[in-house]
């Protein structure tokens, strides 16, 4: 093989396998029933609607879909921060009937959430403008690196789990495991936990909000349990309800506190299956969850 | 400048075409003022130290050709030694010492009032220190005569593709490839790139999906359960392999592009079925350094069994301290000394045990590389914790089996793609002993268009590209 033949056959092969590849992993995934992939599909329409951080995923979605006779659809994300939330969320008003209620976790207002998760959405950018836009302004070389490279666009956690939920539905997505004994005896060793908010955050969570009002939802703002002795080194809690009051002009419901049951954690911020239920009913008799309406 | 930037495929793109476009000196001094800026890129300052330890060991190299008897050689051998290592002791090991010994005081009621300097440590320093080294020791030996050419001699200390993390190619081996211009040559072009393009996935690929996972592991052992710590400490025996072998594969490839061949520094050493074997395998170049210029001078095995140990002992926890200046480096060299004390004790007899219990080879050779594997897994446990209370925790965490199941497993995607390309990694390797990939590469076009294409995608999709550091920069 001539030299420059190899060249222009090692450039054609990388070119047509990058598109090639990056065609087949993009029919996958915008098949899957993962719920950015339904979200962009417009099939993630639905009664009640969540999003927040990985504390946004304990909402047992089987159980409250058992419990309130509703549809259910959650948009949280490990990590996810609030622009991207923010993103997602009126991606979703926009594509969709607005939801009865819309439920927002707000302990994800803080700066250590995972700004580089955005980046991972780059496989979602070719189906929204929105998404696109802010890739552009936070990762522009992530934006344009998907451009050039097709595959490249699948590099990340986002794509292996959209890949996982291929042909199986996302909604019990929820860590079931109990709270080791050597977390619970190191629980007083923790450091004091301040929440690392900013203005900007207030504002985006006061927009988005606004947003959802307007289109006739019901908006709930809540603060999913911890595990209660983590909680008491938890320092600026009611600074962050406060100012989140503040600038949304909602009350915040704190129900960090109101799961006691030491089985119910898989850790210090994350309820598992069994304290999901017991949170899930409390939310119902608190009216935070619309109950099952009764039929004639 | 790192190998994982952009800064260096721009510098890498400019570099090579006017490399061999040039010719004789005006191509030498493209090299050497190539090996600067890709060095001063990070501090220039440190350039300086560079230049003195090439300008002083030249200089020694020559008197020590002309020095008429034995005794004013070796003092000039002192000179070169004293200040390299005086380079390195300083830079590397003061603040070490001194708060060693503050701690020491202390342990006795004793109150110093002494100060650490908070030294910056010279990117490369233990590299270049010992390549350095190896030029003056075999000109003192007669193995090697001086080099007359300042700029070859500089060139070869400062050789921008291995000068950061090694591999450290010896004077005797290295200088003489200067001999002559290398023109382009598209079969070592060829095998070169392959190499590079696998050093790369290696690096950014594999060693850098799973530092995250290791990372937070290591940051707090406390905080997770058994079965994540296990996976930590196999994922940083996969991702420091990874990362160095991938810098070596990197260095090495580029090296052939420009013409010159090195050693390899790697060879599967996690497939070793005896920790002497392990040490043929691992980081070669330091190994075979260690034991041409330490552990032989020192009597290596030939004064006793007794000495024999005590060399060898000598000689790992060195190497330890070589990496870096904490005891968990000195404790994973003294466990690695151990280790080849105990096999030349009992090796033997389990052996013959294994024989007389009439094992199969093969497994005879899947127990020993198992048993090789875990206690090389220990040994990192020491050499990736920042201090020795954490390492203990670690292992502790381990031992305890507390929450050791699948459900306590934490991000299983992180896992499972690690599993997935050290999987991919040992596929290679273990397929790589039966087709020759680099053979291929060469000889079926065909096979190296399909493989440098496969390897461009999977970096695509599996790399990490946030510019992280080697691991072996630090040392």
């Amino acid at each position: 093989m001539k030299k420059s033949t190899w060249i222009i056959a090692l450039l054609a092969l990388t070119f047509a396998g990058d598109r090639l590849g990056g065609w087949a992993l993009g029919t996958i995934i915008r098949d899957g029933q993962f719920r950015y992939s339904k979200l962009y599909r417009s099939e993630a329409g639905c009664d009640i609607l969540f999003t927040g951080s990985s504390r946004g995923l304990i909402f047992y979605q089987p159980y409250i879909e058992e419990k309130t006779g509703l549809t259910t659809c959650n948009l949280s994300y490990n990590g996810l921060p609030v622009d991207l939330a923010v993103t997602l969320l009126k991606d979703h008003l926009d594509r969709h009937t607005p939801p009865k209620v819309l439920l927002i976790e707000v302990t994800m207002l803080d700066k250590r959430m995972n700004e580089n998760l955005m980046a991972n959405f780059n496989l979602y950018a070719p189906y929204s403008e929105r998404l696109s836009t802010l890739l552009k302004e936070k990762f522009p070389k992530v934006y344009y690196g998907g451009e050039v490279s097709h595959l490249y666009r699948y590099n990340g956690e986002v794509f292996q789990r959209a890949l996982y939920y291929w042909k199986r539905p996302d909604k019990d997505w929820l860590l079931d495991r109990v709270i080791s004994p050597t977390m619970i005896a190191n629980v007083t060793d923790q450091p004091i936990f301040n929440f690392d908010f900013t203005d900007d955050m207030l504002k985006q969570l006061a927009e988005v909000v606004a947003y959802a009002k307007a289109k006739g939802v019901h908006v709930e703002l809540v603060v999913n349990p911890y595990y209660p002795p983590f909680a008491a080194t938890i320092g600026n809690l009611g600074a962050l309800t406060a100012a989140i009051e503040k600038a949304t002009g909602l009350p915040v419901r704190n129900y960090a506190t109101s799961v006691t049951d030491q089985e119910g954690f898989g850790d210090y911020q994350h309820l598992n299956k069994r304290g999901s239920r017991f949170f899930i009913d409390k939310l119902l008799e608190d009216g935070v969850l619309p109950a099952m309406e009764k039929k004639e | 400048m790192i190998f994982n930037s952009l800064t260096f495929l721009i510098f890498v793109a400019i570099f090579l075409p006017v490399y061999f476009k040039l010719k004789g000196r005006a191509r030498l001094l493209l090299a050497l003022g190539g090996s600067y800026l890709f060095y001063g890129w990070w501090d220039w300052r440190f350039l300086s130290l560079i230049v003195i330890s090439t300008m002083v060991d030249f200089v020694l190299g020559l008197k020590m050709s002309l020095a008429k008897d034995a005794p004013s050689r070796k003092k000039l051998l002192y000179v070169s030694m004293v200040l390299n290592l005086g380079f390195l002791g300083f830079f590397k090991y003061f603040d070490f010492f001194t708060e060693s010994f503050v701690t020491m005081l202390q342990s006795l009621g004793l109150s110093p009032s002494v100060h650490t300097l908070g030294i910056i440590l010279p990117v490369g320093i233990s590299f270049y220190t010992f390549q350095s080294l190896s030029y003056t020791i075999d000109i003192y030996r007669k193995k090697l005569s001086p080099e007359p050419d300042v700029l070859k001699f500089a060139t070869f200390v400062a050789f921008w593709p291995q000068l950061v993390a090694g591999p450290i190619v010896r004077a005797s081996d290295f200088l003489p490839q200067f001999r002559k211009d290398h023109d382009f040559n598209w079969n070592r072009a060829m095998s070169g790139t392959a190499q590079v393009l696998w050093g790369f996935f290696k690096k950014v690929a594999i060693a850098d999906s799973l530092a995250p996972f290791v990372e937070q592991c290591f940051a707090e052992p406390q905080a997770f359960a058994s079965v994540n710590l296990t996976i930590a400490v196999v994922f940083y025996s996969f991702q420091i392999y990874c990362d160095f072998s991938g810098y070596s594969d990197i260095a090495i490839g580029f090296a052939r592009i420009l013409g010159f061949d090195f050693p390899a520094n790697f060879r599967t050493p996690y497939f070793s079925r005896s920790f002497s074997e392990f040490w043929t395998r691992w980081h070669i170049s330091l190994s075979s350094w260690l034991r041409d210029y330490l552990y032989i001078p020192l009597g290596g095995n030939r004064h006793g069994t007794a000495n024999t140990y005590k060399n060898l002992m000598l000689t790992m926890v060195l190497g330890g301290l070589w990496h870096g200046a904490n005891w968990t480096f000195v404790f994973w060299g003294f466990l690695h000394g151990i280790y080849l004390v105990v096999q030349r004790l009992w090796g033997h007899t389990f052996g013959a045990m294994m024989r007389a219990l009439r094992f199969p080879k093969i497994l005879q050779s899947t127990i020993n590389i198992a048993l090789v594997y875990f206690f090389t897994n220990i040994a990192w446990i020491f050499f990736r914790s920042p201090d020795l209370a954490t390492a203990m925790q670690v292992i502790n965490g381990i031992a305890g089996m507390e929450g050791f199941a699948f459900v306590n497993v934490m991000n299983k995607f992180v896992v499972l793609k690690g599993v997935l390309l050290t999987g991919m990694l040992l596929a290679v390797e273990i397929t790589d002993f039966k087709w020759d990939y680099g053979r291929l590469v060469l000889q079926k076009p065909a096979f190296r268009v399909a493989s440098f294409a496969v390897l461009l995608w999977l970096i695509a999709i599996f790399g990490t590209f946030g510019s992280n550091a080697f691991i072996y920069f630090q040392f």
